[in-house]
């Protein structure tokens, strides 16, 4: 079994190769100085510059925060750089045929046909390379239902009311340590507006994807959805494989108007490190979603990569009736460590609230979930229910739950359950009875412990999730 | 360093005697102690300024008598603002039962041995208790007769004393840690409990100070070998009441059953943290923590569970349930696992609620007032724990004071 | 004794009961029979005051006392008697001292004096032995644990302890095999006498053998389709409840 396990654990990094384009790339190091050259080099207006730099001189008086249930040696902020563009990408391409062929060969090693495949699956694209996004497939369409959706660096000039306006209004800059960085380094993201009464008429998705060589990735996405829209959001992340740590620090803002619905996807696969812990991103992200009356905000994530997470996909309840979701899987493997969960922030009455978290703990790796339930005193009759639960393969991981419960309204009810397992000797033994062998067996098991989670994601995405569950637990019990 | 600190900090060193070594220690911990803030994780939801506001005037030295428990023959250990005032002199085979001041080496055999040095509060009990009392039990003694450690505190005092046992392999006794007083008042009772192997300890610890009793304690144990805990705590808020729960599972088979009830009511606050460290195979705990919460009342629970590595085949259960009674009362809870060993089973649940509505309707129809419906409810949460102290004479004394406590929250 | 006059009540903004009659007499049985979700045990629970029931029109007085007045218990007290379907579990509380406290209670609100604990406890053995439960149920938390003949048989003897004017059983015969029907009914016939009178709500014609009606009425949509003697019962039970939808559509033609 031992064997098996380490096996699985020296399978490669699929998504582990670089590319070879010549880059724009500032030198390392942070200071206003760097603020502004990011700034002029988006000739940005001088509101968005003023925003930035606020947001650094508030950075400057923070302090990394060490309450996660993480280890990793300190970051030199210094040491990132801030900036890194393709060197093809300065005249912006006009369609894809204009785009860097060794640009789209990566997308296509990354299993993201940017092209015809696209098209066929009905997806609009925004992939952000690094700092740049690259390319918006599918915006005609989507401009005819009236859906904005590009990057946000040409947000900021075409629609610069809407982005002014919400930009900073779910995560405030000093929200914590890692947003109020970046508000004053983020390079590029999408920024998707959905107007009143619309429902996106596609599934819109981003593909992440970390490749110079030292350089931090600060994206910044912004969704608002009007007043009865609704938008499914997928979001997909991988990174080459590098010795050193990369630096991932995004923030994620949400807003859902009345009665509208944002469905927000993320399959999380950056690089997770070597076998030794070498290398690897660190994952530091913010996402916040806030509802208003009777919106719908859904958070379903699959985390299987980076060698440090920290993330808490959350839900501020504001308006009466609205609800919050939260539903994860969260593999860690090797010597990874996941601090991952969520904060459900219930403020207006007959707000409701699920939590469903599945860990998966295997190698030497350590699994949290924290999570935040909050029933305000004006939450009279909320509800939430929250289930964690957690799976140890083999006997060198950890799987834990730090859940903070507080209510101040006697009518709101929360229910919180968790539990641990392990693959059961007896489950392996009956399927192996039955002619599994011992890694389909697992994967099976595994995948039916996840089952709750994969179904809230889209048909794409959940086909996309169990594969790299099975590639990940190749092998890992015997 | 907070101003009360600093003077906890000259006052300890007067003390010296057969404990000064520990004494020593916890004395250079404390120099370099952080007073705790609401960034503190441990102290998140507890406004500890209030403890150092407090200007005490100083205890008059009453001589008060224990309570009295109808149907309980218990030796009684009596404290009053901290002071012995008498220990009972039955001499029973098996049993040492001395004061703390008296004890020599077996005090020092067990003090500070088993209470962790991360409590803040414990470190000050360490350098200021000159006061206590010594439970020793030889190998293989039965105890029938419960032992009782009743703390007083009157209007003014400030009182720090100490709780040592030890339960010889085999052994067998009943440990009732008994607290009372609703004025003015600071004190820190901490409890240190070592437990032999096949040993059983049936432990109580009865936290009723109220009003503007501020008290902050802890209660400690190490579970050796095939050994067995069965523990009831009750708490009633005060002004600040606080107690750190720390069992050990030392060695492999042992048992803890661990319940603890808290009702609140007015401004009260209770705050109870809970650590189950399982560092060996084959342990089984289950904790199971009801509390109602009224009024204007604030209640903090943290019950954590920690597996270590070896500590396989473990079985483990956490269950918080609560009942808040008004909008203006609060729950604070936080249930936590933290996990090494893939082959164990675990699980923990946490509850915030209103009453059953069905079940009040149900009352209600059989011609039951709502009001008394609530009460019986109420009761009837908590009963379901009160039902399993195995002291039968103890559930019965507590049970008229837990209605009385009922009856006086305020119903909506 | 009982009047329910145009009564339509909703649970949750929807209608249940759209203008429900019922006379009942002192010491009369009457059996209320229809189809799933015809209102038949939203009857019994705007009847005896569930929160979240709203009544929009009609009146209900038991003995010339407005019911829609008054609280659940003080609807208790009046007299009404409503044995469960699915009886509510309330661990930690002992069946005992919730029948006392019931008692108790509603000894007072009439006047009556106090039963002592000893007498009560007298009381309520002998009533379990009547429903056949064993004295140590009385310990019980209320209902916990209890397998579902055992509920209903609890539902009985709470009955019988109560002594109230009207009793409504609300399909207190579902789940129970035959022996536990018999100890049902036995309980029930046992209690029948001039001054009181019960609501027996039923799916099936079965515990109507044991516990003979006076009157059957078929409830359907949410008011009272039809009216008659025991033997209404039986007809429905031969030929079901589309017989009696097939009726009806061949009134309303007639009368159209």
């Amino acid at each position: 079994m031992t064997e098996q396990i380490d096996k699985a654990l020296q399978r490669e990094y699929e998504a582990g190769f670089v590319s070879d384009i010549e880059s724009d790339t500032f030198e390392p190091g942070l200071n206003e100085d760097i603020i502004r050259r990011i700034s002029s080099m988006k000739q940005e207006p001088e509101w968005m510059l003023e925003w930035r730099l606020k947001a650094f001189r508030n950075w400057l008086e923070m302090e990394e925060p060490d309450w996660a249930h993480v280890d990793y040696p300190k970051i030199d902020f210094q040491a990132i750089s801030y900036y890194s563009a393709p060197k093809s990408m300065k005249d912006k391409p006009k369609s894809l045929d204009e785009v860097d062929p060794e640009l789209l060969k990566t997308y296509e090693k990354l299993g993201i046909p940017l092209h015809e495949q696209m098209m066929l699956a009905g997806v609009a694209v925004d992939a952000v390379f690094d700092s740049v996004s690259v390319v918006t497939t599918f915006r005609e369409k989507l401009e005819e239902a009236g859906v904005i959706f590009m990057p946000i660096s040409e947000a900021v000039h075409k629609h610069p009311e809407l982005v002014q306006k919400y930009l900073g209004s779910v995560v405030p800059q000093k929200d914590n340590y890692y947003a109020a960085l970046n508000c004053a380094v983020f390079t590029d993201g999408s920024f998707v507006y959905i107007p009143k009464g619309t429902k996106c008429p596609m599934e819109l998705s981003t593909y992440f994807r970390i490749n110079e060589q030292n350089t931090g990735q600060f994206e910044r996405t912004l969704i608002i959805a009007d007043e009865g829209s609704y938008v499914s959001y997928l979001e997909g992340c991988t990174a080459p494989q590098r010795d050193e740590n990369q630096l991932h620090a995004a923030v994620v803002e949400l807003v859902a108007m009345d009665d509208a619905e944002i469905k927000y996807s993320t399959v999380q696969n950056w690089y997770p490190g070597d076998e030794e812990g070498r290398g690897g991103i660190y994952n530091f992200v913010t996402k916040r979603g806030l509802c208003h009356t009777n919106a719908k905000i859904s958070w379903t994530q699959v985390e299987t990569g980076s060698a440090v997470t920290w993330k808490y996909p959350s839900c501020v309840l504001k308006g009466d009736n609205s609800v919050g979701e939260f539903y994860s899987v969260a593999l860690t493997r090797g010597c990874q460590q996941a601090d991952t969960g969520t904060k459900m922030i219930h403020l207006g009455k007959n707000t409701r609230s699920t939590i469903i978290s599945k860990g998966i703990s295997a190698g030497r790796s350590n699994n949290s979930y924290r999570g935040l339930v909050r029933m305000n005193s004006s939450a009279k009759g909320a509800r939430n229910f929250t289930q964690c639960d957690s799976l140890l393969i083999g006997d060198q991981c950890g799987a834990h739950t730090f859940p903070y419960v507080e209510s101040r309204n006697p009518s709101a009810i929360v229910e919180h359950e968790a539990t641990t397992s392990k693959v059961s000797d007896d489950q392996m033994f009956l399927c192996q009875q039955r002619g599994l062998d011992p890694e389909k067996a697992v994967s099976m098991i595994v995948n039916g412990f996840c089952k709750e989670v994969f179904k809230e994601l889209p048909m794409e995405f959940a086909v996309e999730a169990g594969k790299l569950l099975e590639i990940s637990l190749e092998g890992s019990v015997g | 360093m907070s101003s009360w600190l600093q003077t906890a900090v000259e006052r300890a060193a007067d003390v010296s005697d057969g404990l000064a070594l520990k004494r020593q220690a916890s004395l250079e911990l404390l120099c370099d102690a952080k007073w705790p803030t609401r960034k503190t994780e441990a102290w998140k939801y507890v406004p500890i300024n209030v403890w150092e506001r407090a200007e005490l005037s100083g205890a008059t030295n009453d001589t008060v008598s224990a309570p009295v428990i109808d149907g309980l023959d218990s030796l009684d250990v009596v404290f009053v603002n901290g002071q012995l005032q008498s220990v009972a002199a039955e001499s029973i085979e098996g049993l040492t039962l001395i004061s703390l001041s008296d004890a020599g080496a077996q005090a020092a055999d067990l003090f500070g041995t088993i209470k962790p040095d991360r409590h803040l509060f414990g470190l000050v009990n360490d350098v200021l208790a000159t006061e206590g009392v010594v439970i020793d039990v030889a190998a293989g003694a039965e105890i029938e007769k419960p032992i009782r450690i009743v703390n007083l505190l009157g209007e003014g005092a400030e009182a720090h004393t100490r709780v040592l046992v030890r339960l010889g392999a085999g052994a067998k006794a009943t440990v009732i840690e008994h607290y009372s007083g609703n004025s003015l008042s600071r004190n820190t009772g901490f409890a240190e409990y070592q437990v032999g192997e096949k040993a059983q300890l049936e432990h109580y610890r009865f936290a009723l100070q109220t009003g503007e009793a501020m008290s902050i304690g802890g209660c400690h144990v190490e579970l050796a070998e095939h050994s067995e805990l069965n523990s009831t705590l009750v708490g009633f808020g005060s002004a600040l009441s606080r107690i750190d729960v720390d069992v050990t599972h030392a060695g492999s088979h042992a048992f803890a059953k661990m319940n603890a009830i808290y009702l609140l009511d007015g401004k009260e606050l209770f705050d109870l943290h809970s650590t189950i460290e399982h560092a060996v195979p084959n342990g089984t705990t289950e904790e199971n923590v009801r509390g109602i919460v009224a009024d204007n009342s604030r209640a903090v629970f943290n019950g954590r569970i920690h597996i270590h590595r070896d500590a396989q085949k473990t079985l483990a259960e956490l269950n918080n349930r609560n009942l808040l009674l008004s909008d203006r009362a609060e729950i604070n809870t936080k249930p936590e696992l933290e996990i090494y060993a893939d082959d164990v089973r675990c699980a923990h649940g946490a509850t915030v609620a209103e009453i059953d509505q069905k079940a009040l309707y149900y009352m209600q129809s059989r011609g039951v007032s709502r009001a008394q419906a609530q009460v019986m409810l109420n009761f009837g949460f908590i009963n379901e724990l009160v039902d399993q102290m195995p002291n039968e004479a103890l559930a019965e004394w507590l049970r008229p004071q837990l209605r009385e406590r009922f009856a006086s929250m305020e119903v909506k | 004794m009982l009047s329910i006059k145009n009564l339509h009540a909703s649970v949750e903004d929807k209608q249940i009961l759209k203008g429900l009659d019922l006379e009942i007499k002192p010491g009369e049985v009457h059996a209320i029979m229809g189809p799933n979700g015809a209102g038949k045990s939203t009857m019994g629970y705007v009847l005896s005051g569930r929160e979240g029931y709203s009544v929009e029109e009609g009146s209900v007085t038991l003995d010339g006392t407005d019911l829609l007045e008054l609280e659940a218990e003080e609807r208790a007290r009046a007299g009404l008697f409503l044995a469960f379907q699915y009886p509510v579990e309330i661990p930690g509380v002992s069946n005992l001292e919730f029948l006392k406290a019931a008692v108790d209670a509603q000894r007072e609100a009439r006047g009556e004096e106090a039963v002592s604990s000893k007498d009560f406890l007298k009381m309520a053995r002998e009533a379990c032995k009547q429903v056949h439960l064993p004295a140590e149920f009385l310990k019980r938390g209320v209902n916990e644990g209890f397998s579902g003949g055992e509920k209903k048989r609890n539902e009985i003897m709470q009955m019988l302890l109560l002594q109230p004017k009207l009793c409504i059983l609300d399909e207190s015969d579902s789940g129970l095999d035959i022996d536990a029907l018999q100890v049902v009914a036995e309980g029930v016939n046992s209690q029948r006498s001039p001054d009181r009178s019960f609501v027996v709500v039923t799916h099936y014609q079965r515990l109507l053998d044991y516990i003979k009606p006076d009157y059957v009425h078929v409830l359907s949509e949410g008011k009272i389709v039809k009216s008659g003697d025991a033997s209404l019962a039986q007809e429905l039970e031969d030929q079901g409840y589309a017989w009696l939808k097939e009726q009806r559509a061949a009134d309303a033609e007639q009368s159209a």
